[in-house]
């Protein structure tokens, strides 16, 4: 079950729990890197790696949900387990509607952390594959006119090209010399690959 | 026109009147006197004509009334000297008599005299009137301080009882209260504290002192009230005759101790509480990072064992681990024990038996149950060193703990037997408290110092623990001598100062 290009970062104080979870999650075959604080990790990370992140909830300086809540100002789309001594309802509450993947109480069992590793590297992978898209389709998308472009929206939201005309008030003619303009600059095979398409691109 | 009666008039009926009568001239001096005043004062006609009138009152008037005599003359009229007060006289032998005087002024040729009638006071009227003026000034003494009076006879015999007692007794105020009914409206629980105080009152060898407080119910509502009872026995040939004294409705102030006292333990106990789960945080704290630790490191040695990829290193490195985080969590449960420990204690000198009082006060004040502190203390007690709170603790608990014991007997106010000594051998004050209850099994004996043992249905079983505790953090030690069959005693001892 190796997850050859994933890497998981491990963020505590506590160098016995970084280490013995290194020890852990290494017998997977899975990458670990580990780091003593909030800041020693952004420091270091790269974005647009691949891999989740395991943060103890209770650290000095900026703690697990301060690193959180950092992350996600900064737009940086990171699978995040915490870890906690004795977490309270409410702080996991807020933990997992701020996104988090899990919430684990310490001692974990490996099984228990595992199986939150690897539902938290398959969010990493479908985020991953999500920006590759979103990138692709921002990509294809840009090679359009703004006019291709407000024929493609009313399209895809269910419009006839007669409609189309009409709300852009331009000939029925023109419309379908606009569409097929799109659909072969997109290379969308129908109406539905060029919502998905759009739909990634951030434009719908 | 001259009456013929007019010889007889003048002398003959001056003397015959019972009346004492003096007739004084201007300048004041006497001039003429019946026989019934020279019998009251005791003069001979000789000796009291001529007199100035000022010699038949005692010296502090006289000056006074040299100043009276001249305004009279001046403004002349019948009337009481005095104004109806009481007056004195001044006998011949230096006696002095209440009198009322009566003044009347004469005109006899030309001369101005002033005849003045001299009546022994009414004794009996004056009597009365003592006794209205003192019996309304208790009554309104007594409404003041709303006190209700009482007075029993040989037996306890309702000789008196006001209206405010039958008030009290929840009865009518004009109605007659029976003694059996006095004694039915008295709480049950309290009937026997109340018999016991009387019996103590009655006691020919006592002080005679009758104080209890006790409750009544009140027949038609079911209403509680809480009254106090005060009252002095007299005895006549060696035996109680008579129990005065006053009650009082004490309702409100019970009330209101009862509820200061339920606040006190709720925020103790709530304090307790805060303590006990800081503490369980602070300790899970400190032990779960190792626990983390140790359980991560053992899966992986286990995990590297299942999987026959022993991969030597890692095992050792794992196991070694274990061992590493387990050390680190015993030194981590010591350190913090010994925090908590040595937390608050701050330790100075002082006399215990001053602080046994104390003790005695607190736990006869908190409505725990009633009881009758038999202090054998030593008066050359050594100053001891500890910190009196926790001392005080731990005598309130043994205290609370002897009370819970003796509350089976049927005894109003048992006794508890406080003892403070010198141990100069070991260099120690040793304290013991006993109590007359029924005692300790062997059985019990053995575990009443154990953490969460109890015997009683409400209790968490730390008292008799953390007194110990506590005892041992001052510097000495606790025990409970089970050889003593008749009821339980506790000791401690406490370092001296020196």
């Amino acid at each position: 079950m190796s997850t050859d290009t994933s890497t998981v970062f491990i963020i505590d104080d506590e160098p016995a729990i970084r280490d013995s979870l290194t020890l852990m999650i290494r017998q997977e075959g899975i990458t670990v890197k580990t780091y003593d604080s909030g800041k020693a990790f952004l420091a270091a990370h790269h974005e647009g790696s691949l891999g989740c992140a395991i943060v103890d909830v209770k650290m000095p300086d900026m703690d697990g949900l301060q690193l959180q809540e950092y992350l996600a100002r900064k737009n940086i789309q990171l699978p995040i387990i915490f870890l906690t001594g004795h977490g309270d309802i409410p702080m996991s509450v807020r933990a997992i509607k701020a996104g988090a993947v899990d919430f684990l109480t310490k001692p974990v069992t490996r099984e228990k952390l595992l199986t939150a590793i690897h539902s938290a590297l398959n969010e990493a992978k479908r985020i991953l594959s999500e920006n590759a898209n979103h990138q692709h389709a921002e990509t294809l998308l840009a090679g359009l006119t703004e006019r291709e472009r407000d024929v493609m929206l009313l399209a895809i939201q269910g419009h006839h090209n007669k409609e189309i005309a009409r709300l852009l008030e331009i000939s029925h003619r023109t419309v379908e010399i606009h569409k097929s303009k799109i659909m072969h600059k997109t290379g969308a095979m129908n109406l539905l690959d060029l919502a998905r398409l759009a739909h990634d691109g951030g434009v719908s | 026109m001259t009456s013929p009666f007019q010889d007889l008039c003048s002398q003959t009926l001056f003397d015959a009147v019972p009346e004492a009568m003096l007739l004084i001239d201007k300048s004041g001096y006497v001039v003429l006197t019946n026989s019934a005043a020279r019998q009251l004062l005791g003069y001979s006609e000789k000796e009291i004509i001529g007199l100035e009138v000022e010699a038949l009152m005692p010296r502090q008037y006289h000056e006074h009334h040299r100043h009276y005599r001249n305004a009279f003359n001046e403004n002349p009229e019948q009337r009481n000297m005095g104004t109806g007060a009481v007056l004195d006289v001044l006998c011949q032998d230096g006696k002095v008599l209440k009198v009322d005087i009566g003044l009347t002024p004469v005109r006899m040729t030309d001369q101005k005299f002033t005849l003045a009638s001299i009546r022994v006071a009414d004794r009996r009227r004056q009597a009365e009137e003592a006794l209205r003026t003192s019996e309304e000034r208790l009554r309104l003494s007594k409404q003041a301080a709303n006190l209700a009076v009482f007075d029993f006879g040989p037996n306890y015999i309702i000789k008196h009882w006001d209206e405010k007692m039958s008030v009290l007794w929840g009865a009518e105020a004009e109605s007659e209260l029976s003694d059996k009914q006095f004694l039915t409206v008295i709480h049950p629980d309290d009937r026997h504290a109340r018999e016991y105080a009387l019996n103590s009152a009655t006691d020919p060898a006592g002080k005679g002192k009758y104080k209890i407080e006790y409750r009544v119910i009140e027949p038609a509502t079911g209403a509680e009230r809480w009254v106090i009872a005060l009252g002095r026995v007299f005895f006549k040939n060696g035996v109680a005759s008579r129990l005065i004294g006053v009650a009082r409705d004490i309702t409100e102030r019970k009330l209101l101790s009862k509820k200061l006292q339920q606040y006190r333990n709720e925020t103790e106990s709530l304090l307790a509480q805060q303590v006990a789960a800081q503490t369980a945080s602070a300790i899970a704290h400190e032990l779960n990072q190792p626990l983390a630790a140790i359980s991560a490191y053992g899966e992986v040695a286990l995990h590297a064992f299942e999987n026959d990829s022993i991969d030597e290193t890692t095992i050792k490195h794992a196991l070694e681990s274990c061992i590493e985080q387990a050390h680190r969590a015993g030194k981590s449960l010591h350190e913090l024990i010994a925090f908590l420990q040595k937390g608050d204690l701050i330790k100075e000198q002082f006399n215990l038996n001053d602080l046994v009082k104390e003790a005695v006060n607190i736990a006869r004040g908190d409505d725990y149950g009633h009881f009758t502190p038999e202090l054998q203390i030593e008066e050359n007690l050594a100053t001891v060193i500890g910190n009196k709170i926790q001392i005080q603790k731990i005598l309130v608990n043994l205290l609370r703990n002897a009370i819970e014991a003796v509350r089976t007997i049927n005894t109003a106010s048992p006794p508890i037997t406080i003892t403070v000594r010198n141990n100069s051998e070991i260099k120690m004050v040793h304290v013991t408290v006993k109590d007359k209850g029924p005692g300790l099994n062997a059985d019990i004996a053995q575990r009443v110092f154990e953490p969460f043992f109890t015997t009683k249905p409400t209790g968490v079983g730390m008292g008799l623990a953390i007194s110990r505790a506590l005892t041992e953090a001052n510097g000495g030690k606790m025990w409970l001598d089970p050889s003593d069959g008749t009821g339980a005693a506790f000791h401690f001892t406490l370092p001296l100062a020196s």
